[in-house]
């Protein structure tokens, strides 16, 4: 019975401190109670705006509740290493491009880094590194420095600008930590279109002005890659979609090529549209068949030096009523890129309701544009995002002010996305969707609902058996364990940590486990008492001697779940927290609050051989 | 109220029966992981599954011949939950496009039956083996520590009989999954990270209920010949027994709540760690002690142990 008022000072502090803590969320709760009842909405307007520091406050303090609760999403997006190498190097050959490949399937599916796979295909290849990538002097030591220190570079660069785009976009406490070296960890909570979201961080946003070639090169383009695919036709067949040409006839023009002849020879223009004015289209079935085929190696080989096959982001409706891709061949180099951008915005074109993204760019962008808008009057400027054309409007003079319009957009959302997406800036590398788990409200309440239950049947399963098997010891254990609880999740609303299922499931668990110390110490007393001690050296003996199983159990169950904690991710880890609050405060509340009763009891002599069950 | 009073059970002497059962129930394990192996979730395998919910009845049948009219690969199971459905296939990377054709399949063929989607997770392969190895890591690192940390409190024998325990746990729930695994349509018994969890909070309270046991050899053994060592054990764990169980006892009720009420998303990692607290009680007499006594009489000195408090 030493240290007695420091021990009670304690259990009153942790007490106060916990329900302290926890007040928040009681406000929160009975205030948005309260603005629920509200039968008008005038009502609870008046009610939210007169209480509004108290609801805001309440809220910011209150027990959280994690992604798989209030519905979410959690993404793992991984930076695109091999496509960032690739940019650095310089000198690129076939050689070069066949290792890269390599590369990229091993690098699909080890988690090596992509470092040390580039590394070891060079040294396979018998090459040094200082071929392709900075300068010819440098060692391959030198080499992989620098390349890690590009790759440390882009995974912040790319952070910054996901989280951009997501405060852009607006939502409520988003959270973007990295992980490793490549991969970015996106948690965002109470999301209404998950599919704009995904839209939104997916997109590399490399904007890019590039001037077109002339018709007439497009069409020997086409002529050429068309004869090559023939040739070849006899082993591969193209898996050509059906055949949709010979119905579009626009206004412009009609069909220049008759193209309703044999399919073997014309295996490229069974696909294509080309109309009288030079504008060749592709139907919207055989779209994902011809971009795979201008990406080929093989057929890029075929076209003219600095020069790409592209295809517009858009259909246009051509007179047949259905949906067809414009074709475009640019200059490969761009005039000019979104690093000049310095404002978008988006809004609606002056002669219709067609939504579009107004831009203006820096002064130096605003000089160079002048100059190719200058040179280039009478020719066309594809305005390329992502690879794909929105727009190639012809220049119709000299543009001196760096304004420049995308168009060609379908909704309002998407050209409020792109503005978002210009104005955060383009990624270093292609940044995609490794892992995403992602919980619907509907499934969010009925797991909050689980995990009431679960928690109710919980505390009353373990509470009545302790109260039936131990009688008024039973009192003292229970009470111990309505305090865990509160710890627990006074910890977890204190250090603004959420509460998951698994979390719930970790509550749980820790009753269970909680009152593990109080049926060692009772049995201890129960035997000391059977040798015929006294009921006060009984209970003394008890703490004394099961302290030490109850502390060697104890550590164990905190040490696995610490180690879950380190090695788990997300929903894992709430669980891990849960277990390790719950077992490190049963120490607590176990051994010194149920004691602390007993002394109180017995000193009023209330406690006797029989209270023990 | 006491359940196991004043019990005289002689489990040192049946010790070999113990040992024989356990030895036949880890090889059957040991047997379907080798030859049935197990059930990876798409933690581990990598892959996406969508659960979608209905607003009325539907058939399974119609579902599946609905997704398969629209061309989207993989399986289809009933769900844990009313009128819903577990779709799983390969990860693509492209979640938009997987669920407008599972919406477009649906919303043509049940245009009266509104669903909603209403839950996704999509692991890449390059995660799952990442996953893999920190799982792996993990177990190790927790057995590493359990067995230092046992070590020290008492002696390399017994920490080492406890770890063995703990193998002994694991392994007979990892075989029970491997057995399982599918044959339930109400709980998968698939192995994902939860399973990890699960194993992880078997093998830290497994210990448990053995320290309780080895706690009281402790207390018993000091100063004691070897001759005697059978008659402490015994005495020891019966006098234990009832802690052992009842504490496992409320530790079972809770998880076995949790199998009941959490929902599907819980409910294997309530099913294993419901076994494997069971079987961590079984152990913790009929192995851990069992091993430290055969050990012990193997070597024939004295214990010299470490630690405690009781005199």
């Amino acid at each position: 019975m030493k240290n007695k008022p420091f021990n009670l000072f304690l259990i009153v502090l942790v007490t106060v401190v916990s329900l302290w803590s926890l007040w928040p969320t009681w406000r929160d709760y009975s205030l948005s109670k309260q603005l629920d009842s509200f039968a008008s909405g005038e009502d609870s307007l008046k009610f939210s705006l007169s209480h509004r520091d108290e609801l805001e406050n309440a809220r910011k303090k209150s027990l959280k509740l994690g992604l798989d609760l209030k519905g979410g999403m959690h993404l793992v997006m991984e930076v695109d290493q091999v496509d960032l190498f690739e940019q650095k190097a310089w000198n690129k050959d076939a050689r070069f491009h066949a290792i890269m490949g390599r590369v990229r399937q091993k690098a699909a599916t080890s988690d090596a880094g992509v470092i040390d796979l580039i590394a070891a295909e060079f040294r396979k290849e018998n090459i040094r590194l200082s071929r392709y990538f900075y300068d010819i002097r440098n060692t391959d030591g030198e080499i992989t420095g620098k390349l890690q220190k590009e790759s440390e570079d882009a995974l912040a660069r790319a952070r910054e600008i996901i989280r951009n785009r997501i405060d852009q976009y607006g939502v409520a406490e988003p959270v973007i930590t990295t992980q490793g070296t490549r991969r970015i960890i996106i948690e965002l909570a109470g999301i209404s279109d998950e599919n704009r979201v995904r839209n939104l961080l997916k997109g590399t946003a490399k904007l890019e002005f590039k001037l077109l070639r002339e018709p007439e090169v497009l069409l020997r383009v086409l002529d050429k890659l068309n004869t090559t695919l023939a040739s070849r036709s006899a082993t591969s067949s193209p898996a050509v979609a059906p055949d949709t040409t010979g119905k579009a006839v626009p206004a412009a023009g009609s069909l220049l090529p008759p193209v309703k002849s044999a399919t073997t020879t014309r295996p490229l223009y069974d696909v294509l549209t080309i109309l009288q004015n030079g504008n060749v289209y592709v139907s919207e079935e055989s779209r994902d068949f011809v971009s795979r085929l201008f990406q080929r190696g093989d057929i890029q080989a075929l076209i003219p030096q600095d020069s790409e096959l592209l295809l517009a982001a858009k259909p246009d409706q051509l007179q047949d009523g259905r949906n067809y891709y414009p074709v475009f061949l640019v200059r490969k180099t761009a005039e000019l890129t979104g690093g000049v951008i310095t404002e978008a915005k988006a809004s609606f074109s002056a002669e219709g309701a067609q939504p579009e993204v107004l831009m203006e760019m820096n002064s130096e962008g605003t000089a160079k544009w002048a100059r190719i808008t200058g040179a280039n009057i009478g020719k066309r400027v594809a305005i390329v995002l992502d690879g794909a054309v929105y727009s190639a409007p012809v220049v119709q003079s000299k543009i001196p002010n760096g304004n420049s319009v995308i168009n060609g957009i379908e909704s309002v959302e998407e050209a409020k996305d792109l503005e978002i997406v210009l104005k955060a800036g383009a990624l270093p590398a292609p940044v995609r969707i490794m892992e995403e788990r992602t919980v619907g409200p509907s499934l969010g309440a009925d797991y909050i609902r689980a995990g009431m239950i679960s928690l109710m049947w919980g505390f009353l399963a373990v509470s009545v058996f302790m109260l039936l098997y131990y009688r008024t010891a039973g009192v003292a254990a229970d009470a111990a364990l309505v305090l865990n609880i509160l710890v627990v999740l006074s910890v977890l609303a204190g250090f603004n940590a959420s509460l998951s299922l698994p979390g719930i499931a970790g509550i749980v668990l820790t009753m269970g486990m909680a009152v593990d110390a109080n049926v060692l110490i009772y049995e201890r007393i129960r035997e000391e008492l059977g040798e015929g001690k006294s009921i006060v050296s009984a209970v003394t003996a008890g703490y004394d001697k099961a302290f030490s199983s109850i502390l060697d159990s104890h550590v164990t169950t905190l040490a696995s779940a610490y180690l879950l904690y380190t090695f788990g991710i997300g929903p894992i880890q709430g669980f891990a927290v849960t277990l390790m609050i719950g077992t490190a405060a049963s120490l607590f509340t176990a051994i010194v609050v149920t004691k602390e009763i007993f002394n109180f009891m017995l000193s009023k002599n209330m406690l006797s051989e029989k209270s023990f069950g | 109220m006491r359940i196991f009073h004043n019990t005289s059970f002689n489990f040192i002497r049946h010790r070999k029966i113990a040992y024989g059962l356990s030895i036949v129930i880890l090889l059957s394990g040991l047997v379907s992981l080798a030859f049935r192996g197990l059930n990876y979730g798409i933690d581990f395998r990598g892959g996406s599954e969508v659960v979608i919910r209905f607003d009325k009845n539907v058939e399974v049948g119609s579902v599946r011949a609905a997704l398969k009219e629209a061309g989207v690969s993989g399986t289809l199971k009933q769900y844990g939950i009313d009128r819903s459905f577990l779709l799983s296939t390969v990860f693509s990377g492209q979640t938009n496009e997987l669920k407008s054709l599972v919406s477009n399949a649906f919303n043509a063929r049940f245009p009266q039956n509104r669903h909603e989607i209403v839950r996704i997770d999509s692991v890449g392969p390059s995660i799952a083996s990442d996953l893999k190895w920190s799982a792996l890591k993990a177990l190790i690192g927790a057995l590493v520590a359990i067995l230092l940390y046992v070590g020290i409190r008492f002696e390399i024998k017994f920490a080492a009989a406890g770890v063995v325990a703990i193998f002994h746990d694991v392994l007979t729930v990892l075989g029970l999954f491997s057995i399982l695994g599918g044959l339930f349509a109400f709980m998968p018994l698939e192995m994902d990270q939860s399973i990890i969890a699960a194993f992880l909070t078997v093998a830290g309270y497994s210990i448990t209920d053995t320290v309780v046991v080895y706690d009281r050899i402790r207390e018993r053994i000091r100063g004691k010949k070897p001759s005697e060592y059978e008659a402490i054990f015994n005495e020891s764990m019966n006098q234990t027994l009832n802690r052992t169980i009842i504490t496992s006892g409320t530790t079972l009720i809770t998880v076995l709540i949790l199998f009941i009420f959490a929902g599907p998303a819980i409910r294997g990692f309530a099913f294993a760690v419901f076994t494997g607290i069971l079987i961590g009680t079984y152990s913790s007499i009929f192995v851990a002690a069992p091993i430290v006594y055969d050990w012990l009489k193997a070597t024939k000195s004295a214990v010299r142990l470490r630690g405690g408090t009781a005199a």
